[in-house]
């Protein structure tokens, strides 16, 4: 609801009152207003700014979802799209309460057609469930951003993860989607077609619209045939420079190695108490893993050996079989946990940048620097294959000077990122945490897409306040 | 005809010589690739750089005057069609390559820069620019945004959404806005992905920052005789299905490898019904091992004969057949209409047997030469314009293709665009509450309408007018063009 000044507001209470009951009366169980339940719904991973939903409710097809949204329209609502809470910049927050529709009730692999390569599934699937569901076929769904997020969520988040160097993020992997747009018409965009040139891209206008344009039900993705032959090694270097170089160098030869990640000397430490990775030493240190047939994964890591040698990176430690190798991807996914663990009783938060390869250098150093004179914890991880690398800046909650000094060390990796024609999220999305930088980064453009915004859910119920607030 | 006062207020931003009024220079702009739709603009605009578009859109704005943007004018689907009492503002001119930075292969080019000169500049660093459409010696780079153009190489390396990274767009009212990044993400809404094949419709694109790939150091390709077409295509399906990702994966049927036989001479199997070219990219340890696999797959999927190019000038010679299919089809029949439908994969042989049948019931021959990879059919259905009916049934053969891609969860149009040559199919294949998604889309950044009007996204009331699918025959000039 909209004040005379234009100012968003939170619905009446009478209005959110008669809708809570009719939601409760045509869904029973389905729809509650527990304290812990809406409390739960309330945030994601990233810094807790709870901002209650005042009901949530679990549909368990389409059709709710779209009696649901109607419902929302008619009563100018706001709607909140769930997951599984695993966001990182408070994309779930009810900024301005109203309903949140928890989709996990929506997690069928709806088909899967090994012959063409793709799949349908409801938006309430996790990426691990559906690579459970997919074991036989010989197939898999390679876009992992470590939590076992929904793959609505992952849509509506474009997410990526580690291995997008080679596989791409969800923008290449999404083929179609069933949305229910603010009016809660239920829609199909896309084909199971591999190109289209008819219409507008809507698909990709979805993809990474962080619910702010409509509630993603179902998602055709593209999926690929599990690798004939995988390895994963790792190299150690003595300076980081040295150690994203070697990246940079990879990836200007165009070498498809799936996945690179870096881990500098703090993180490393990080994950070897955590992960009680004891074999490596507290250095910075890339991962690698490599995807093929039997040569050609030879072929690649012979490329990339040449490389490391070359900027002084030790030998390679191998991990073929599987068990090593999920040790140490394991590590990897936990490096966040691993962080947080370097400071008990810290909070952290993560930051996003992505930044073209060639700059890449340039940007992670000055941003070492950056940490060093701010005094912060603040390790360095990233998928930087694709230039794209996190800090996991902690601070201390009661120190009300150490939290703005974090804040303000983000705001100048996003700047950074930025100024070098990069980004100020490569996966994490923009929710409520990133709206100056999204400002920043595109200027002008913003102005366009509160348009679209406008045009998509003119009464602003489509959880507001979040992406590209209307005010 | 343009108000005379207009004119004058366009002669205040452009130098005579970039502003043609007369008719008998407006004239070669006329139509596009489609030259069954002609109509004279009103004037041509041939800016030379980024302030002289502002001034352009801001005036027609203000004047409520219709732009058509136009590229090479290669179009297939009438895109470029000018608008009666509108300009055509060509972005010829636009033909700098900005920058080339090897390090982050990339590549800032004007919109106006021929998609071919794209690879020919970045050749020196090792690298090219992938998409491919088959004009890629005259089409221009910005009509490949505006149209999300593909190319046989886009099964490996993308469509043109994949390959670009940033594009510099004016908009109607004259503001300058850019979409995308020089990272591979970028924040907040795909702006990116809406502009690109949006057909001209929602703003005129200035500058575009496109990826580029390292140059793989070695090809090969593979050509499969299948004695039928069904096979043929479910050959491509297990090719897939093995998870092989080809660099091309092409299909021709024994109309188009006759026709193509007798023109260039590719040394195709004449006896075969139908033959696949599978290509393999990267390193010689790479593509072995690719090519060994293709091979087994196509030999169980009963390949009648299969030959892998022995050095670079045979796997030139068997491309060269593909490249030539159309002209070559061009010279068996005085008139040809070539479908641009998409399918799942899957769906192949069942829509490819039901062509076959439906070109006996018509009398119409149809000579198939397309995408199979990616599912892209391109039919060409064979007709003379000069037979009494001929070309009513072509278009009624036509329809029934285009109406079985949408029925198998296909599409009316793989990579040539709407245009203004499918704005009826767009009916048919996508619902009102889409349609309107559509319509509030160009709204939001083209409320007067102004910005190519009548093409790619039909109105409503059109779409209760013409509910049926409506194509139409379109001969293609420069036939001696290759085309994919």
């Amino acid at each position: 609801m909209n004040d005379a000044t234009g100012v968003r507001t939170r619905p009446a209470l009478a209005d959110v009152a008669a809708l809570t009951e009719r939601l409760r009366d045509a869904y029973g169980d389905r729809a509650t207003t527990t304290h812990a339940i809406r409390e739960q719904h309330s945030h994601g991973e990233g810094l807790a700014d709870a901002a209650l939903p005042d009901i949530v409710v679990f549909p368990e097809d389409n059709d709710e979802v779209s009696a649901i949204v109607r419902s929302c329209h008619a009563a100018r609502i706001p709607v909140i799209a769930f997951g599984v809470g695993t966001s990182l910049e408070g994309h779930v927050a009810a900024l301005y309460g109203g309903v949140c529709v928890d989709l996990s009730r929506m997690n069928r692999v709806l088909q899967v057609n090994d012959a063409d390569l793709d799949c349908r599934v409801q938006a309430g699937v996790t990426r691990e469930q559906l690579n459970a569901e997919l074991k036989g076929t010989g197939l898999f769904f390679p876009i992992d951003p470590g939590a076992d997020a929904t793959i609505g969520g992952m849509a509506a988040t474009r997410a990526s993860g580690t291995n997008a160097v080679r596989y791409g993020t969800m923008r290449e992997n999404v083929l179609g989607l069933t949305v229910v747009t603010a009016d809660g018409r239920v829609i199909r965009t896309g084909s199971r077609a591999r190109k289209s040139s008819a219409g507008y891209d809507l698909t990709r206008l979805f993809v990474g619209s962080e619910g702010t344009l409509g509630l993603i039900t179902e998602i055709q993705l593209r999926l690929y045939g599990i690798p004939e032959s995988i390895s994963a090694a790792v190299c150690q270097f003595d300076s980081l420079k040295h150690a994203v170089d070697t990246v940079i160098v990879a990836m200007q030869l165009g070498i498809p190695v799936a996945r690179i990640e870096l881990l500098d000397d703090v993180q490393m430490d990080a994950c070897i108490r955590y992960s009680q990775l004891t074999e490596f030493a507290v250095k910075p240190t890339l991962f690698f893993e490599f995807h093929g047939t039997e040569a050609a994964v030879r072929e690649q890591a012979e490329m990339i050996e040449a490389i490391t040698a070359e900027h002084g990176g030790s030998a390679f430690r191998w991990a073929t079989n599987p068990e090593d190798r999920s040790r140490l991807w394991k590590a990897r996914h936990n490096a966040y946990y691993a962080a947080m663990a370097l400071a008990p009783g810290r909070q952290g938060f993560a930051t996003d940048a992505c930044v073209p390869i060639s700059r890449l250098t340039e940007c992670v150093m000055e941003t070492r620097d950056d940490v060093a004179a701010t005094g912060l914890i603040a390790p360095i991880v990233g998928h930087v294959g694709d230039g794209n690398f996190h800090l996991v800046v902690l601070f201390d909650p009661a120190s009300a000077d150490e939290r703005a000094r974090a804040e303000a060390l983000a705001a100048r990796v996003s700047r950074r990122a930025i100024a070098m024609g990069g980004t100020c999220t490569g996966e994490h999305g923009i929710g409520m945490h990133k709206l100056d930088a999204l400002r920043e980064e595109h200027g002008d453009a913003v102005a366009l897409m509160q348009t679209i915004k406008r045009a998509l859910d003119p009464l602003d119920i489509l959880n507001p306040g979040k992406t590209v607030p209307l005010r | 005809m343009l108000d005379p006062a207009f004119t004058s207020a366009l002669a205040e931003v452009l130098p005579p010589s970039s502003l043609l009024t007369a008719a008998e220079d407006t004239r070669p702009y006329e139509c596009d690739g489609l030259t069954l739709f002609r109509q004279q603009p009103g004037a041509v605009l041939l800016p030379d750089d980024e302030s002289q578009v502002v001034e352009i859109l801001r005036r027609c704005h203000a004047a409520g005057v219709p732009v058509v943007a136009r590229g090479a004018g290669t179009s297939l689907s009438g895109g470029a069609l000018p608008v009666v009492d509108g300009v055509v503002l060509s972005l010829a001119k636009f033909r700098r390559i900005v920058a080339i930075d090897a390090d982050a292969r990339t590549a800032v080019v004007g919109p106006g820069v021929r998609n071919l000169a794209i690879s020919e500049a970045a050749a020196a660093h090792g690298l090219f620019y992938a998409p491919d459409p088959s004009s890629q010696i005259a089409c221009s780079i910005g009509g490949n945004v505006a149209e999300n153009a593909g190319g046989v190489h886009c099964l490996k390396y993308g469509l043109t959404v994949h390959n670009v990274r940033k594009v510099r767009v004016v908009l109607i009212d004259g503001d300058i806005v850019e979409f995308g990044g020089e990272s591979l993400d970028s924040s907040g809404y795909d702006l990116l992905a809406l502009i690109t094949g949006s057909e001209g419709l929602l703003g005129v694109i200035t500058q575009i920052t496109v990826k580029l790939l390292p140059r793989p150091p070695f090809a090969q390709v593979a050509l499969a005789a299948f004695g039928d077409i069904e096979k043929a295509g479910a050959a491509v399906g297990a090719i897939i299905a093995a998870g092989i990702v080809p660099s091309g994966l092409e299909m021709m049927d024994q109309q188009a490898t006759r026709a193509v036989e007798q023109f260039v001479h590719a040394d195709y199997p004449l006896d075969a019904a139908a033959v696949l070219l599978v290509e393999s990219d990267g390193t010689p340890v790479e593509v072995a091992a690719e090519m060994a696999e293709i091979n087994d797959v196509l030999n169980a999927s009963g390949a009648t004969e299969i030959r892998v190019s022995r050095d670079e000038a045979q796997r030139i010679l068997y491309w060269s057949g593909r490249k030539a299919a159309f002209p070559a089809v061009g010279r068996i029949s005085p008139d040809y209409y070539c479908i641009d439908g998409t399918i799942p994969r899957g769906a192949l042989s069942r829509v490819l047997r039901q062509i076959e049948t439906w070109s006996a019931e018509f009398g119409l021959r149809c000579a198939n030469v397309f995408h199979a990879g990616d599912g892209n059919l391109h039919p060409l259905i064979l007709f003379d314009a000069n037979r009494p009916g001929d070309q009513a049934r072509t278009i009624e053969f036509g329809d029934r293709i285009l109406q079985l891609c949408i029925d198998v969860g296909g599409t009316i149009t793989g990579e040539h665009g709407v245009g203004i040559e499918k704005i009826g199919g767009m009916c048919a294949q996508f619902p009102t509450p889409v349609l309107e998604r559509f319509l509030g889309i160009k709204a939001a950044f083209d409320p007067d309408g102004l910005l190519n009007p009548g093409k790619g996204v039909p109105t409503l009331a059109r779409c209760a007018e013409f509910g049926r699918m409506h194509v139409h025959h379109g001969q293609l000039p420069h036939p001696d063009l290759p085309r994919f």
